[in-house]
Order: C-alpha cells, then structure tokens, then sequence
C-alpha cells in the first residue's frame, strides 16, 4: 500500500474539538430524509409468504398482539398505494434484532422495509414536534410554541423518551461531565420512579454507569497512536457506549491492536443511528449518518478501514446505512467495514498466537452470539477461535435473542417482554459451565448481567488478558 | 336437448348475460319497476367484463381517433365517481411521450382532449417524474388527464345487488340453451340451472327452466351471435383478443400510457395492490377458443419497460387474456381490429330481422356501460309503454352510498391499518356491518388483506362459488396466487356444506388460479408456484395419480381419533400408518384435467374465468 502524504499527522478531524464532539452542535443537514421518501413496494416481489421470517421473530414468539415481520414487511409494503401514510402502529413493537432479515430465504429486505416503515410512521405521528424542533433550531421560538400546543401529552411523552433513548449519547455527554453524581442520581430510586413514571422508562434496570474518563479522553491523554504503520491501519468507531461506559472495551481494543502491528486513528464520530432506527427516528439517524460517513470516508481513503467493537455499530455501518441513507461514500464506508474480531482474524493468526496460552484470566466463558453478529456472519467466530485454545472453555448458550434489543428492554411496557424473550439465554447460561458471560454487544451485556448476575465480558478484554502481556 | 323442462316462469324482461352491460340494464330496468331476470351462463363477470384492463377512461385515448366516444367516457367518469365510488379509485392518467413518439401527435391529443372537455395538462419530464418516480428518464413530457382504475366485479356485483333490490332476478350458473320463438317473436329462453335455481352449491343437481318474458335483451357481448344464431340471426360479432399482464405490485400509482397513435402494450393501469400491462388487439375466430401465446406476455414487458424501466425485472403473478366484442355494421370491410368504432350498436331484430321481442346490444366499453344500458332500457320500456326515466346517474350503487375511508380501523373494528384501510375500501359503506361481526375475525388472505368476516360476507352471496368469492373480496388474488389461501377459504364453508361439496370448491378455485400462473413461470413466481405445489403435495395430496382412486376421502383412516377406529359392524379399520389400499385419496377429479393438459383453452368448470 502507498503511503499517503502526511499520513503520520494527526489528522484535524480526529480529536475533533470540544465543540464539534458537542451534540448540540447543528449540522448543515436540511431535514430531508431519503428513507421516509423511500418506496419499497417492489421489496415485496422477492416474498413467498412462507412465514420463515415470522417463526424466527423473537417478539412475535412472546407478545400474541404483534403481528410479525412478513405483515411488518412485505404485507404492508405491498398493500400501499401512493398516497396511504397510515402505517400500522405495531410496527414500533419491533425490536429490530434483524433476526427476520437473517431468517429469509428469499432475501426481502425485511429490516429495511421495518426501518423505513417506522421512520415514516414516526414522521407521521409527530410532525408538529419535528416542526417545534425545526423551528427551535431557526430560533423560531413563538412559531415552535404554536407547534407544541397542537399534541396531546402522552404522545408527546412517549416521542420525548423514544427521543432520549435513542440520542443515548447527547444524555451520556452531558452525563459523562460529572459521572459520580450523575451515577448517583441515576441509580438512585427516586430517579427511577420519576423515570418509570413520567417518562416510560423502566425502573427494573441499573442505568448503565458513566466512566470516570471517556474513551476519547483517555486516548487525547495517551496522545493517540502509539504504533505506526504503512499498511496495517485502522479507524476505530468506538459507539457511544464504549465512550462513555465501557471504555475497558475500547482500549483492550487497542492495545489488541497495537499488539499485531497496526496504526489506529480515532475519527470524530457521532452514534451509529442503531437506536435511532429501532425508535424510528430517521431524522436524527441521518444527521449522524452524515457525519459518520464523511469522516470514516476520509480515513478510507487514506487507507485506512473501518472496525467496530459493537456488532450493531458495525451492522449500521455496513447493512443499514446503504439501505437508508444516500451520501456519496455510503458504500464505500459499507464494504470497507468489519467488526473487530472478524478483522484481526481475517488478517492475523489468532488462533495460532493463542494455542499455547494457558493460565488465562477468563477461562470458563458463556457465549452469546448478538443477533446482529448473526446477520454479519460472525456469530461463531469468538466459540471457532475459542474453543482451539488450549486456555479455554467456551459454550455458546444458544441461539436466541437475548431480548433487550438495545433500547427495546428499556422501555417499562416492554420490560416483561424483553425479559420473556431473554428467559432461554438465562437457564442457558446458569446451566453452563462457564462464570464469564462472553458477547460482543454491550446491551446484550447488559441484559446477561440483568439476568444472571454474572461478570460479561467482550471478547476483545479476553484477547487482550491473554496476548498483552 | 330433452324436452322435458323442469320449471316454468314468467318474467317482464329476461336480459341474457351477467357482464357490466346486462348488470347495469337489469339494475336500471328493475329501478324503473319493470319485473327482470338476468341469466348468466358463469358467475357474473365470467365474459370480457372480467377479463377487461380496468381503466376508467376519460377519454383520452380516444381523443383523437373517436371522439364521440371520448365524450360520452368523460361524461360516464364523472358520473361512475359519484355513484360506484367503491369501485372506483381516481388514479389520474399520463399519456407520457418517448423521444420516438411523434409532437405532432402529442399536440393532437392535447387538443382532442380539450376539444372533448376533458381537463388535461401538460407535464415536463420532471413533473411527471415526480409524480411517478419510476418513469423513464428518457419521458420528455406527458399530459395528465383524469383517467381512473375501476374493479369491474365489485361494479357488477352492485348493479346485481341493486336490481335484487328492486325486486328482480339473478341466476348464476344458468346459461341460455334456447331462444323461444312463436309466431316470428322471442318470446321467452330455455335455461339449464348448473346446480338448480338460485345460488350455486357444487354437486346439486341441474335442472332446467323455461322463462317466458314481454321482451328478451341480448347482452351476451362477443358471444352476441352465439345466442343471435339460437333464433337464426345472424349477428356480425367481430370478436379480437387482448393479453393483460398482471404484476405483482403497483410499481405506477398513476395510469401511464405512451402517447403514440394506437398500439399495442402501451398502457399500465394500477388495479388494487397490483399493475397491470396491456394490451393487444387480435381478431379471433371463437370467443371461447383462442390462443394464448408467450409472446404476447413478453411484448408487454418489452415495449412497457420503455415507459418504467422497473417492470423489466418485476415480477409478474399472472396473465389473462380477453376478447373484446366489437360489430362492425354490415359492409362496412374493415380489415384491420382497431379500426373498427368503440361504439356500441342497438340491433332491434324487429326492424332488422322481422323478428320481434329482442334487441340485441353489442360493442362499446365497460367505461360506458351505464349509459349503454340507459339506451337500451329506454329502448325496452318504449316497447312495454313504461314512461319511467332512468335514474341510474343519480342514485350510488350500494356500497357507494356516503363513506369514508378514515376510520380508526383498530378501534372500530380490531383490524391493523392496512388490513382495515383496504377491507373499508372494498366493502365502502358495508364495511361496518360486515365487519362488526362480535367474532374473532383473522385474516385469511393476507396478501390481499380479507377478513373471515369479508369472506362469509361473500359466500352469502354466492353459495359455494369461491371464484365467485375470490372476485368480490379479492382473497387468494395476491402474490402467493391462492397457494397460502385457497384452502382457508373453502373451510369456510364447512360445516355447512360437506367434505365433498368442501373439496369440489376448493379444487376448481384452486385450479383457476393455477391457470393464470402458467404464463408466469419464471423467477419469483416459478418459485411461488413450485412452493405451492409442494405444500399443497405433502398436505393435501395434490401430487396423487388422478388415474387411481376411489371417489370418497376416508378421512378416518387418516385419523381415526384415540384409538382404532370401529365400524359399526365392530371390525377395526386401518389407522394412520398407510395400510390403505388407494392411499385414502379420492379421485375422479374431473378438473385434474385440465391442470395437466395446459393448453389454455379449457374451461371445463364454469365460471372459472374471471380473472385478474
Ligand atoms: C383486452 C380488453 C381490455 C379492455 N379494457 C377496457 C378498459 O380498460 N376499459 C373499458 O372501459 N373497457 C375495456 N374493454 C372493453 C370492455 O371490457 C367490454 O366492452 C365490456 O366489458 C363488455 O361488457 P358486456 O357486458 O357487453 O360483455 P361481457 O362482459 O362479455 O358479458 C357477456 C356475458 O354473457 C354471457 N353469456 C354468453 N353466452 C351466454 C348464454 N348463452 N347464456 C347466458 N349468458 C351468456 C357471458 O358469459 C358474459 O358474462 C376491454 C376489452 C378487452 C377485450
Ligand atoms: S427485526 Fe426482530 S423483532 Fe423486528 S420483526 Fe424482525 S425478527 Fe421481529
Ligand atoms: S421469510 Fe421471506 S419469503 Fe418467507 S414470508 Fe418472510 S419475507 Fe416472505
């Protein structure tokens, strides 16, 4: 590979400056989106209505009133006709696990049917309170006030809270700023009624806490890469949970990493759009799209690829951003990226380096594989590497979806569902040998340890106990 | 024929022919207090009624070429979207022009629409685009007029119901075997009843009627000299064929057509959930006996491609194919089909034949079926002395009568958006008290959105006819073709009918679906039919030798409960593991047939035709 010029600089876009990493900041996006006008009727050619996809769907299995993916997609889809907006509202009782696109054998674009579906039925529910926003933005405040007046209190609840959720990294921003009180007040139970309550949002989980130092702050003070490299680079897409929660996964990551030779650059980034999908909030996803897009372009073309440490992260990047967005580079950033593990594997000898190790941190590891792994191909991948390694033992718990489904779990009239969905992996994981819980997605992560109480770990943390020093 | 009649009646006016023209005249007679009875050979729509493109014209096609006909579309447009609203969807029209197609025809048809008044306005390229997203880059410009699509079976089940209404008489199933002639008059028609009078029950006996009436209405379109030949008329039906295409979404919301003087494939009209693509126009010899040929089908991709280049590798459900009944009065020497007028021709058989007691009607289109009727019936009651005006223009079908579509359909009636949007569609100002039903009310056709409630609705009205139900509810119409459906359906006649009367149903709507699919046998359909036919093998037993069997189904031997089965002489019959000498299975399938002989001519189970 040609070593570009001026590749060894920091490049200006990567630490960003406070005030461009601010979520508050306002992108020069216009609020159009491509998928809301998107027409995937013809999506329903490639269906022959042989229901696969419903029997895999894990919420249909527990909740009796959701009618599945075939009618979420390729049914509704194909009984639209050019004027109709009324899209059923059971489509925001998807969790968006993609365990549907997975099951089909005829390849429909079942997620991208549900996404879009869901973005346009959101877009109907509230355009007054897209208005207030737009409005808010232009600094329209009398015109933004008219707009709020016109909805009633639940809707506009339930849309702030699917809001909160799914902008998970403006909240965890401004908590991250004092992460002891802000975890204070998060866990305490005042907090969690008020949430619960007011704002749908479920008291029976431990908020995720804030780290004491985020990932990128801990990079900045590191002073970046500590490796160079001519032709082993990567530009890592942290999330915001391993920011501003797990910042463990991130630098195991790079110290992984670093292990095996390869310059990493961190590119100022904004969250994947994974829970903005799933809560149907496209406009916020595309903001974000953008800017993702544009900066890991960039480090594409300095030959640079792309990994993730979040399997959803990746699939966003990979799967569901040319499926709704339209940026120039959109493929481009698609096909040039992978999960973390799946690269290294791609490229290094793992299991080799791993063979002799013994007397490992985590030897007795419960595994399991994320629905959105399933989707990339890669949900064997930890157990395939694991399990030749003299180190370990490792036993994948079973196929199901673990239920949280990112924000999915966290909201209170989900809560039991997610639960009932996760039930399987539970016993799973109590009847297994291992005391590690293993997965490469820190909500599954969370839902393991909600419902077993074990310790999860990713699969980079035991790569890195075992081959760093 | 035996001479033996088993019943006898006495009518006003027998109108021959369950099309859109004999439906709309049996309803505007009956409206008008005249006593009528309308004799169908197959279910309604069973001629080139149910095998039409669905287009409500405004006329634009024939603004330059016939503009006597373009009138009188604009005219009926107008009037159709005020009293079949329900069967009506305003769709608005382009006539969208290539870079190949002439301007000089452009500016004709521009003109020939306002000079007929039909409102029409010049589109860029762009605009149109807009409008349609998935028109061709290379569309230039394209006028836009206020074309519709309309659902022919839902329009005559209406007028039906309507003349039903107003005291008259429907039979189904009940072709004319014989015109009565006394003393040079029609006085009355021999019919045999398929299943006996009324709604048709698969397996009842047939019998045969004698109905005499004041005055006899030939409606049967193409098949016009057929019944004209039962008196020694000679009627000059030039019957020409067309294939429509049908797809398998609405890839156009909007009718698109190329603006190019006529032509073959040069129009897609959204229908329902679907588009369809026509159309050729061919003379045939017999209205019943036809070609269908592959080539036709690729035509219609080919040259439409050029309008939405999508539909280049969309997936087509099915193909149809119908016969227009056009007339060309006598030494007229057209050669060519589309030369000859869309109009429609009174023939009075007392002026023209000495023969008195009919008028025959043939020609025009359904868009105008109304007015055709008007004509008519005016005709007839100037015969009867009858002085009543037609008030056909004024007074909405049933259905059509004040509703709306915005509905909570959840709340109302328990059914997710889309399944409730197109159910109060269909059923328009019936919807609440089809679907108010107080039971638990699933979807049996999910690809076409029908309700057990929508379906029982519709099997009141026709007896066993699940064609006749696949056409008034559209279930079994959609993508998987009936392969998910058919047999949901037909449980829906048990237990008031049995097993036998239950299977005997299912068969023949199966196989009318089947039949349409033939000309559909590549890529997704292929695959939709090969799926088909291997859920229907290993749980019905499709795939069974039609060659053995016995004629009855020994369901015990399938499942003979807990325990053996004991026959009431005590002996013990085989169970479930197969020790069955024929497999179970009965057979003498006539139907079985025609599935396997493909040649797209049969029609061996009346009423099997109505298509799309
Ligand atoms: C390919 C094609 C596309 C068309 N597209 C359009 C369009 O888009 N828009 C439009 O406005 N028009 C269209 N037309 C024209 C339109 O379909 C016909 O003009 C109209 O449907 C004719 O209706 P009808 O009632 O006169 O005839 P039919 O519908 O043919 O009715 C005659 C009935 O008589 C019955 N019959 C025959 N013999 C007997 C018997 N012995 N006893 C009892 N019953 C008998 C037949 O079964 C039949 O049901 C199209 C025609 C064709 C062929
Ligand atoms: S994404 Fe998951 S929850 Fe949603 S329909 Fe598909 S399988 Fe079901
Ligand atoms: S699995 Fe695919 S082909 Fe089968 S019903 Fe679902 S969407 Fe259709």
């Amino acid at each position: 590979m040609s070593k570009p010029e001026s590749e060894s600089e920091p490049t200006p876009d990567e630490y960003g400056t406070a005030q461009s990493e601010s979520e508050f900041e306002s992108d020069p996006v216009e609020a159009f989106d491509d998928a809301i006008d998107m027409d995937l009727r013809s999506g329903a050619d490639d269906c022959y209505k042989c229901s696969t996809c419903d029997t895999s769907c894990p919420v249909a299995e527990v909740d009796d009133e959701f009618p599945g993916p075939k009618f979420q997609g390729p049914e509704q889809w194909r009984l639209k006709r050019g004027d109709d907006h009324d899209i059923d509202p059971s489509i925001t009782d998807c969790s968006n696990c993609m365990r549907c696109d997975n099951a089909c054998p005829s390849s429909v674009p079942l997620s991208q049917m549900h996404n879009t579906a869901r973005g346009e039925y959101v877009e109907g529910l509230a355009p007054s309170l897209w208005n207030a926003e737009d409005a808010i933005a232009d600094g329209e405040y009398r015109e933004a006030l008219s707009y709020l007046g016109d909805i009633p209190a639940e809707l506009s609840i339930e849309f702030v809270r699917n809001r909160v959720l799914s902008n998970y990294g403006t909240m965890a921003g401004l908590g991250s700023k004092f992460p002891r009180l802000t975890n204070f007040v998060m866990s305490n139970r005042i907090t969690k009624e008020v949430n619960d309550r007011l704002l749908g949002i479920t008291g029976e989980r431990d908020f995720p806490e804030f780290a004491d130092q985020t990932f990128r702050e801990w990079w900045r003070e590191r002073g970046g890469p500590k490796v160079e490299s001519a032709d082993k680079r990567v530009a890592y897409f942290h999330g915001d949970y391993s920011n501003y929660n797990t910042p463990e996964v991130a630098k195991a990551m790079v110290r992984v990493y670093e292990r095996f030779g390869y310059e990493i650059r961190v590119p100022t980034q904004r969250c994947s759009g994974t829970p903005m999908f799933a809560n149907g909030m496209l406009r916020d996803a595309r903001r974000a799209a953008e800017v993702n897009v544009t900066n890991l372009g960039d480090f594409i073309d300095r030959g640079y690829d792309v990994i993730a440490s979040c399997t959803s992260c990746s699939m966003a990047l990979r799967q569901e951003y040319p499926e709704l967005f339209d940026f120039e580079e959109t493929e481009k950033v698609s096909v040039h990226t992978y999960e973390a593990l799946e690269y290294l594997r791609i490229h290094e000898d793992l299991e080799g380096e791993l063979r002799d190790v013994k007397d490992v941190e985590f030897p007795d590891l419960a595994y399991h594989a994320p629905c959105h792994a399933r989707n990339q191909g890669i949900s064997t991948q930890a157990v395939e590497l694991l399990s030749e390694a003299e180190g370990f033992e490792i036993e994948d718990v079973g196929d199901s979806c673990s239920g949280i489904s990112g924000t999915y779990g966290w909201k209170t009239e989900k809560y039991d569902k997610s639960m009932q969905i996760g039930e399987d992996m539970f016993e799973h994981m109590r009847d297994a040998e291992g005391d590690t819980g293993l997965t490469e997605c820190p909500t599954c992560a969370m839902q393991m340890g909600h419902g077993t109480g074990y310790e999860i770990r990713h699969p980079l943390e035991v790569l890195e106990a075992a081959l760093v020093n | 024929m035996s001479s033996h009649t088993d019943h006898h009646s006495r009518t006003g006016v027998v109108v021959i022919g369950g099309g859109s023209t004999g439906c709309g005249i049996a309803r505007d007679l009956a409206m008008r207090g005249i006593s009528v009875t309308l004799v169908e050979r197959g279910n309604l729509t069973h001629g080139t009624t149910g095998r039409m493109h669905g287009l409500l014209h405004s006329g634009g096609r024939y603004a330059v070429a016939d503009q006597e006909s373009a009138k009188e579309c604009i005219q009926e447009t107008r009037v159709l979207d005020r009293i079949a609203s329900h069967c009506v969807e305003m769709t608005g029209g382009l006539f969208a022009k290539l870079p190949a197609d002439e301007e000089e025809y452009f500016q004709e048809k521009l003109q020939g629409c306002r000079d007929c008044n039909i409102p029409a306005e010049v589109l860029s390229g762009e605009e149109a685009r807009e409008l349609e997203p998935h028109l061709s880059p290379e569309v230039e410009k394209a006028i836009w007029v206020p074309d519709g699509a309309i659902d022919p079976f839902r329009l005559c089940v209406a007028n039906a119901a309507d003349a039903d209404r107003h005291g008259g008489r429907i039979e189904t199933h009940a072709p004319v075997t014989d015109l009565v002639v006394e003393d040079d008059a029609v006085v009355g028609v021999k019919v045999r009843h398929e299943s006996g009078p009324g709604k048709r029950v698969h397996g009842k006996e047939g019998e045969t009627e004698e109905i005499r009436a004041d005055y006899v209405v030939n409606a049967t379109g193409a098949w016009a000299g057929h019944v004209g030949e039962m008196a020694g008329l000679d009627i000059e039906v030039r019957p020409s064929k067309g294939v429509m295409t049908i797809m398998n979404v609405r890839q156009v919301d909007t009718v698109v057509n190329r603006c190019k003087p006529k032509g073959d494939a040069d129009i897609v009209v959204p229908h329902e959930t679907t588009c369809i693509l026509g159309t050729t126009d061919e003379e045939v010899d017999d209205p019943d006996d036809y070609p269908e040929e592959q080539w036709e089908v690729d035509l219609m991709i080919d040259e439409l491609s050029q309008l939405v280049p999508m539909l280049e590798d969309a997936r087509t459900i099915r193909s149809y194919w119908g016969v227009r009944p056009l007339y060309e009065p006598p030494d007229t020497g057209t050669t060519d089909p589309t030369d000859i007028s869309r109009q429609f021709f009174l023939l009075d058989h007392d002026e023209r034949d000495d023969l008195g007691g009919m008028t025959s009607i043939v020609g025009g289109k359904f868009t105008t079926y109304r007015l055709m009727a008007e004509k008519i019936s005016d005709h007839v009651c100037e015969q009867l002395g009858v002085s009543t005006r037609c008030e056909t223009a004024e007074e909405a079908l049933p259905g059509s009568e004040d509703f709306s579509v915005l509905r909570d359909y959840m709340d109302e009636f328990g059914l997710r958006s889309p399944i409730g949007k197109r159910s109060v569609q269909r059923l328009g100002s019936k919807a609440d008290e089809v679907l108010k039903t107080g039971e638990p009310n699933p979807v049996i056709c999910t690809c076409e959105a029908v309700t057990r409630a929508e379906l029982r609705d519709a099997i009141g009205g026709s007896g066993t006819d699940l064609n006749a139900v696949r056409l008034r509810t559209r279930a079994s119409m959609g993508n998987c073709q009936g392969g998910f459906c058919c047999h949901r359906m037909a449980s829906e006649l048990y237990p008031t009918h049995d097993e036998s009367v239950v299977r005997e149903s299912l068969d023949e709507l199966y196989q009318e679906r089947w039949k349409g699919q033939r000309h559909a046998l590549w890529g997704e359909q292929l695959s939709q039919a090969m799926l088909n036919h291997a859920l229907h093998a290993t749980t019905m037993n499709r795939d069974r030798d039609p060659a053995k069997g016995s004629s009855a189904v020994e369901y015990a031997d399938f499942d003979a409960g807990p325990g053996p089965a004991v026959d009431a002489d005590g002996s013990t019959r085989a169970t479930a593991d197969g020790g069955v000498p024929d497999g179970g299975v009965s057979n003498e399938s006539v139907t079985d047939e025609s599935v396997s002989s493909g040649d797209g001519g049969d029609d061996a189970a009346g009423g099997t035709r109505g298509d799309q």
